[in-house]
């Protein structure tokens, strides 16, 4: 699923981001394949989300959030 | 020496540049672009070295126009242009994205300092850096635990640069082989993932993490809640809005009313003659017409410094940017925006904030738009003058209606000028908004006074010389003209018999009229009205409408100077002296449909050139207020070209 179907307090890792250049930005923000997520906070009408890596709570658009691919983790994993 | 501060945003960089620096700040430009350079003195025995306040990124390749300047620095400047050393500032609860920005420093060859930032928090948190581990992984590089919020590490900081002035070493690895390109896109992800391997590996013994912490977002999910959040961020702006008007009001009549003191007691003290004149009636309101704006600005950014400081800021833009998206403005746009119509350019000047040039632009030209304090008692006037006293529907008031109305025909015609220029500006590069979310913090009062010393400095050094010329040059205008001409007027005044059954006071106002009338400024209104006649205007109003170019509310000064009401305190008389005033042909001058032309004319038209200066000071060009002034212009003659011909 993409990053943006979570629900918020659904935790997810990342598979793959498909844009080349948000692909390398995040890299280097140390987000990657495999970085766990946590969907934190979403804006009202499709607004900016705000998921939390590490100890970072990180906000990007709704349409960015749409070229990355997550899967979602089961609460007990 | 230059010394050069680096970080990620939000790891307490701006604290450590104030607590190095305090009040020895300056703003400059970094060469070849047009981005602020924040630098100041940095004491250090007796000697001192410039320390620059490099903007916060987490990478050096940018990711927008002003992060280049990080690039440039370090790379494709002239070796004599680029520092001598390098502080990083590292946040203790996010080492591992600190030491990707601080792998690409040490492949530039640059001697470090690596200062590890709220090590406190990180504790709480459970994570826990090994210093010595750390220590060696970087063996050239002194290491500084600190908390700089509270002070504490300070010396020790100190003691390291005085170290690396010293010795100036550097790390022998090199993480990666060279850097690469700006437009390599494939070779920088490349590299991202050679570092990102390297670091896994430095911070496996290095940082441990002894206990899962969580965060909560309860407060978080009321603040940015489709309707708890609008509501809130609502109040804290009426807040501000209510503390700005009541607040600001007191210095600046005190400002006012002290140069107005010093005025008259330099008129007591210096003969009468060109010298007192240029002192009293041009340099000294000038200055007062400079300073009026501290009380705002200092307001203002009291709270935006507080609203950034504190945290609240980021969930505000979070909230915001989705409704102003489709204008081609930013989150970060609203509170500019809504903080122009206080002042536009206290407005103009907090768009600092925003990463994107495009949508900082589009900001800052369509602030002017939102109306302004100064624009109240034009707006008021007017209304009083044209718009009956009557209630719609038995409840709403009528003028209330058209001033709220000029208002919103405000917000719309910024909103869609807005919309034109996101179409028309063409983007160099696809922008991401990626924005951390900070944690709460209590604001820091040295942090805020910093800032808003910042602001208050760089109106007055960098826009004030220019308001102060102009207004100067303005006035020159409007107290002089062809001598022969104001003699010869001034005679037959004195000639009428109206005039000699006037008494004293009445015979100054309507000596003033005519001298204003017959100045340079006068010639030029009464040349234009041809040219303003079609959109109902006679040459007076013309003769207002080029001084209130200093300020809009001259407006009201102006036309009491030129309609001779006598009494420039007292509104009432200006009032039914307006009202009654009749053209030539036996209509009223101002009639319903000239009144409404002149409001909407003063919504749109750029009649305030300190924001002009401000806009250049911002954009470092001309060519942005230049284009406010004439397009404005055009949307105001239009706007009031059509409002005289539908009422």
């Amino acid at each position: 699923m993409l990053l943006n179907e979570l629900k918020v307090g659904d935790q997810a890792k990342i598979i793959r981001i498909a844009d080349d250049v948000f692909r390398t930005k995040l890299l280097e923000m140390g987000i990657m394949q495999g970085t766990p997520v946590t969907l934190m906070l979403r804006a009202p009408f499709n607004g900016p989300l705000a998921f939390s890596y590490e100890n970072t709570l990180l906000s990007i658009r709704y349409e960015d959030a749409h070229s990355i691919l997550v899967e979602k983790m089961n609460m007990h994993q | 020496m230059k010394i050069a501060l680096f970080g990620n945003p939000n790891t307490g960089k701006s604290t450590i540049f104030n607590l190095l620096t305090g009040l020895r700040q300056k703003i400059g430009n970094f060469p070849g672009v047009t981005v602020d350079k924040k630098s100041g003195v940095l004491q250090l025995d007796g000697a001192e070295h410039e320390l620059i306040d490099v903007p916060g990124v987490y990478s050096i390749y940018p990711s927008n126009k002003e992060e280049k300047v990080v690039y440039k620095l370090l790379v494709s400047s002239p070796p004599q242009q680029r520092p001598d050393l390098g502080i990083m500032v590292a946040d203790a609860s996010n080492l591992a994205r600190s030491l990707f920005f601080f792998s690409q420093l040490i492949d530039c060859g640059l001697p470090l300092v690596l200062v590890i930032n709220m090590n406190d928090i990180a504790e709480k948190k459970g994570i826990r850096i090994d210093t010595k581990a750390l220590q060696q992984a970087f063996s050239n590089t002194p290491i500084v635990f600190m908390n700089a919020r509270v002070g504490l590490g300070k010396d020790r900081l100190l003691a390291a640069i005085k170290r690396q002035i010293a010795e100036g070493k550097h790390e022998q690895i090199k993480v990666s082989n060279s850097l690469k390109n700006l437009d390599d896109l494939l070779g920088q992800e490349e590299e991202a993932t050679q570092r990102q391997a390297y670091i896994g590996k430095t911070l496996q013994h290095t940082v441990s993490v002894t206990k899962t912490s969580v965060r909560k977002n309860n407060l978080d999910r009321w603040l940015t809640h489709p309707i708890s959040g609008y509501l809130i961020f609502s109040a804290i702006l009426f807040i501000i809005f209510q503390f700005v008007f009541s607040f600001a009001a007191y210095p600046m009549d005190a400002i006012e009313s002290g140069f107005g003191w010093l005025t008259q007691w330099i008129k007591s003290v210096l003969a009468d003659g060109p010298l007192s004149a240029l002192l009293c009636d041009g340099i000294i309101p000038g200055i007062s017409g400079v300073l009026v704006f501290i009380p705002q600005i200092g307001i203002l950014f009291f709270f935006i410094a507080l609203l950034e400081d504190s945290g609240y800021l980021a969930r505000a833009v979070f909230l915001m940017d989705r409704l102003v998206r489709p204008f081609g403005l930013n989150g970060r746009s609203v509170v500019p925006l809504l903080s122009s119509m206080a002042c536009a350019i206290p407005g103009v000047m907090a768009t600092r904030g925003i990463p994107n040039y495009k949508e900082r632009l589009i900001t800052i030209f369509v602030a002017p738009l939102m109306s302004c304090s100064a624009r109240i008692p034009v707006f008021t006037l007017l209304i009083g003058l044209v718009i009956p006293k009557m209630k719609l529907f038995g409840i709403i008031h009528l003028q209330g209606l058209v001033l709220f109305g000029l208002y919103v025909l405000g917000i719309v015609s910024a909103l869609f000028i807005a919309w034109i220029m996101h179409l028309l500006l063409k983007q160099e590069k696809r922008s991401y908004y990626l924005m951390e979310i900070p944690e709460f913090k209590r604001p820091l009062w040295r942090n805020i006074f910093l800032t808003v010393f910042e602001k208050i400095k760089v109106f007055t050094t960098e826009a004030g010389g220019i308001i102060l010329a102009i207004s100067i040059v303005l006035w020159a205008l409007a107290s002089y003209g062809p001598s022969e001409q104001r003699n010869a007027a001034i005679k037959s005044l004195k000639e009428t018999s109206a005039y000699k059954s006037k008494t004293l006071a009445e015979k100054e106002g309507l000596k003033n009229a005519v001298l204003l009338e017959n100045s340079y400024i006068g010639i030029v209104g009464k040349g234009i009205e041809p040219l303003i006649k079609p959109i109902g205007y006679d040459w007076k109003i013309g003769i207002a409408l080029i001084t209130s170019f200093a300020a809009r509310e001259v407006f009201v000064g102006s036309l009491s100077t030129i309609y001779a009401s006598g009494d420039n305190d007292n509104e009432f008389n200006l009032h039914n002296k307006l009202k009654n005033q009749k053209n030539p042909d036996g209509s009223f001058v101002f009639s319903l449909r000239t009144g409404i032309s002149l409001m909407v004319f003063y919504v749109y038209a750029m009649q305030c050139l300190s924001t002009l200066a401000v806009v250049k000071r911002e954009t470092k060009s001309w060519k942005w207020p230049m284009l406010q002034l004439v397009a404005f212009g055009a949307m105001a003659y239009l706007g009031g070209w059509i409002c005289y011909h539908v009422f």
